[in-house]
């Protein structure tokens, strides 16, 4: 430690102090003093100039490394990027277009449908949303793509449920000068303000799974193995534990909550449709049998679909006792179908959609077509 | 206020900064000001318990130094040790002992309700409890002289850089920092920034992305495979070495920018050839205050062998319970006094032994047996500490070595692709250790050419930014 009184405390000391504890020196002295105080101070501001350089040059960094990354997960054209890449860029453009959660994304085939009813689809399916979000994505599309003549809008036991927080926040940083998917996330995560504006902030903060590592591979023209076609995204895995386990830690059942924010946003996404002049079809996609039976408020989320579906003449696909329900080998989870369920549902969706657009097509104004029965 | 927040990021350099306009009469009120902030940044009232320790130890301070009858000068010291321990007894130990003694009474078929006090416990209390109570024993046996100011002492128990995780200071060496003149000097500050910057890549890069893995196995280690329960055994060895001597290097670091020097906490504990070793680099601060408050006042080695074994068990029980009011904190403590005993009674054999192997005490075999050894039996002791019940731990040890199943090595919040990510960083940490044990590393890099090192630099601090984990984890030492 320094002691008291050397040159180095004397030197570093305000004017004042200095003055008022030096003792009477003559003024040799004092002219070199003050020529050593007028080193050392230049040394500090030298010091302290360097450092603020130094973090100038990392905030400059930041920023450059943010628009790098920003502008690669935009040019990559596979995986889930490159669907929300050709969603921003409008060139989707789909007559079907499915909206949802997870389950939707693992359920539709878009290829699928397109096959059979000849007519083009997309998969807006996002992991991790729930209504609100799957809302924004549909408005997002809506701004940058030509309307789709009809919105699959797959139900779940959590429809109601509005999003705690954003899951998964990198796969939306890139897209967050959309005015809709802004506000739509700022309602759920009020610092997202911080990702779009403060560098890196969403892409290292925010993930947790290296996104930022795709955009740098992106902007030097690589793009990741497709796992989403057309917007679907196949989950080619067998049946895993997670059920037994949830099974487990809820031996008296779950309850899904029914809010009336989750309410609203269903009734907004109705509005949305009909203001776009886009025919809605709510779809209730497969579950696994005995999680239908280990919800125990199934009923009360059912009559909310029903009293949605009548209020508002939206048709409402049940496939709840779909022929493969209790078959674990076309699931990955009580939730999930994997890739051969999806498959099987796919079809069974697509030729439905078919023979609706045929009821259609023979009677006008036909719009409550049977709830049909896998 | 986490050292791994923005808050911190702002309040840092606005402290420092202020702290170096001011003139030295008004700098360590400034201290104090910024040191309340910091700690009020967690729960506000707590300041309270902190003020009441401070008042009891700063008045007790004073009056050991005027009483000059021994026997009344004991009689006040053990009054402020008890008042000052009452307070960590309530906040940190009431419920743990009442819970014990009415588990035990119902052994017994007495079934007492148990009374509990659901309270947070207050951030670092343990620490700024232990660095009053050092004050306090210093200046009774004379070897530091009572503060008279307020401000002073108060800034010592307070000071914000190792005021919730240590280094757990002593009057010594930090009290007189307060009254010197800490010039402006550029190598302290670059050289803190630097040790800051280490800190930082420790926590956020290895500690964080490790605790994503030893959190999701030992929340329910029973759902988790063999591999998977040795992995993240292993992970929490070097989780709680980064988290912890990470918090240490931010703590040195930002007191040297400041100008103060504060007590090396961590000296490459892994790399110790025993485990006797091991506690001579593995939390100094702390090992050293048991060593000169519990150990040597109950007698130390110099008494009969038994009670020395007695000592030695005694303080690592005692140090176990410090770290946290449950039995396997305990557990782990009577477990490495256990390997310090046999390691003690059993030198002698193991010399021979090794001797007869023709492995003598500089190979470089019995070397890296020894340090293979010390790193595995601490290394099971680090499951003990972190399980959440004796149970757990028990099904740990049981299930290390069976049903590895390669095929599942990801868990919920640490995905695959994380692995390489912490692998590397856990090489990192290991090169840079050796590299600095062999040359200075910042000597060595401060003589690269100004563009080298300042790209070197920018490319570090560019790696901690982009690879860590900032899910606003404490710090672990933080509950302690």
């Amino acid at each position: 430690m320094r002691k008291e009184g050397s040159f180095d405390r004397v030197f570093s000391q305000n004017a004042s102090t200095v003055s008022a504890e030096l003792p009477s020196l003559d003024s040799e002295e004092e002219k070199s003093i003050t020529e050593e105080k007028a080193a050392v101070m230049a040394e500090q501001w030298k010091t302290l100039q360097r450092i603020g350089c130094f973090f100038g040059i990392l905030v400059v960094l930041a920023f450059v490394m943010n628009a790098i990354i920003t502008s690669g997960l935009r040019r990559i054209k596979t995986s889930a990027f490159g669907a929300s890449n050709q969603i921003m860029n409008g060139k989707v453009n789909a007559e079907i277009v499915v909206t949802g959660s997870s389950r939707a994304l693992a359920h539709y085939d878009p290829r699928t449908i397109e096959q059979i009813t000849g007519r083009t689809a997309f998969n807006l399916g996002r992991n991790g949303a729930q209504t609100d979000m799957q809302v924004a994505f549909l408005k997002a599309y809506l701004a940058y793509n030509r309307k789709p003549k009809v919105v699959v809008h797959n139900l779940d036991a959590f429809t109601f449920v509005t999003t705690r927080e954003v899951y998964d926040p990198a796969k939306y940083a890139p897209y967050l000068y959309d005015r809709s998917l802004y506000n739509a996330l700022r309602e759920i995560d009020p610092n997202i303000w911080r990702s779009r504006y403060v560098p890196l902030y969403g892409y290292v903060v925010e993930d947790m799974n290296f996104s930022w590592i795709l955009g740098l591979k992106g902007f030097w023209g690589w793009s990741p193995r497709e796992d989403c076609f057309l917007g679907f995204n196949p989950r080619s895995k067998k049946w895993t534990d997670d059920f037994r386990h949830l099974k487990a830690n809820n031996p008296g059942g779950v309850r899904f909550e029914i809010e009336a924010a989750g309410i609203e946003v269903m009734e907004d996404l109705i509005r949305v449709c009909q203001q776009n002049g886009i025919e809605l079809i709510f779809v209730y996609s497969p579950e696994y049998i005995e999680m239908q039976a280990l919800t125990k408020n199934r009923a009360d989320i059912f009559e909310h679909f029903h009293e949605l579906a009548e209020r508002f003449d939206v048709p409402l696909w049940d496939y709840s006792s779909w022929k493969y329900a209790g078959n674990q080998d076309f699931f990955q989870n009580s939730q999930h179908l994997n890739a051969t369920g999806a498959a099987v549902f796919s079809d069974d969706v697509a030729n439905h959609l078919t023979a609706y657009f045929a009821a259609q097509s023979n009677a006008a104004g036909l719009r409550r077509f049977p709830a049909q029965g896998p | 206020m986490l050292f791994n927040s923005i808050a911190f990021a702002i309040f840092f350099p606005a402290v420092t900064a202020i702290f170096y306009l001011l003139s030295q009469r008004w700098r360590v009120h400034w201290l104090l000001a910024a040191s309340c902030f910091f700690y009020m940044a967690f729960i506000p009232a707590y300041i309270l318990i902190l003020v009441v320790t401070i008042l009891i130890d700063y008045v007790a301070g004073i009056y050991l130094e005027r009483v000059q009858d021994p026997k009344k000068k004991k009689v006040l010291m053990w009054v402020s040790i008890l008042s000052t321990c009452m307070v960590l007894f309530i906040f940190k130990y009431f419920d743990f002992f009442t819970g014990s003694f009415v588990g035990l009474a119902g052994i017994f078929g007495w079934h007492l309700p148990r009374p509990v006090i659901s309270i947070i416990l207050p951030i670092g209390l343990s620490f700024h409890t232990f660095q009053s109570l050092s004050y306090v024993v210093e200046v009774y046996r004379g070897r530091q002289k009572a503060e008279r100011n307020f401000v002073v002492y108060a800034t010592y128990v307070m000071f914000f850089p190792q005021l919730v995780a240590g280094p757990i200071e002593r009057p010594q060496n930090l009290l007189h920092q307060f009254r010197e003149w800490h010039a402006f000097h550029s190598t302290d500050v670059t050289s803190g920034l630097k040790r800051m910057a280490w800190g930082f890549f420790k926590k956020l890069v290895i500690a964080d992305r490790l605790a994503l893995y030893v959190n999701d196995v030992y929340s329910a280690p029973q759902n988790f495979n063999g591999l998977q329960v040795t992995m993240a055994t292993l992970f929490f060895a070097y989780q709680i070495y980064c988290d912890f001597s990470g918090y240490s290097d931010i703590a040195i670091g930002a007191a040297q920018v400041l100008g103060f020097r504060l007590m090396e906490n961590f000296k490459t504990p892994y790399y110790s050839l025993s485990i006797s070793e091991f506690w001579q680099r593995w939390h100094i601060s702390l090992s050293t205050w048991f060593r000169d408050y519990v150990y040597v006042p109950l007698g130390g080695n110099r008494v009969s062998k038994g009670q020395h074994i007695m000592n030695l068990l005694l303080t690592f029980s005692v140090s176990g319970l410090w770290h946290g009011a449950n039995w396997t904190y305990v557990l782990w403590g009577l477990l490495n006094g256990l390997y310090l005993v046999t390691g003690r009674l059993t030198k002698d054999w193991r010399n021979r032994f090794y001797g007869s192997l023709g492995l003598h005490e500089h190979t470089l075999t019995r070397k890296a047996i020894m340090l293979s050894t010390t790193f595995v039996l601490t290394w099971m002791a680090w499951i003990v500490f972190r399980a959440r019940s004796i149970g757990d731990a028990a099904y740990v040890f049981t299930h290390l070595a069976t049903g590895w199943d390669f095929q599942h090595i990801a868990t919920q919040q640490f995905l695959l692709r994380q692995l390489p990510v912490a692998a590397a960083a856990i090489l990192a940490l290991e090169i840079g250790q050796l590299l600095n044990s062999a040359v200075s590393v910042p000597s060595f890099v401060g003589k690269m050419p100004i563009a080298a090192r300042w790209a070197l630099y920018a490319s570090f601090v560019m790696s901690v930014l982009m690879f860590g984990v900032y899910k606003q984890m404490q710090f672990i030492y933080f509950q302690f």
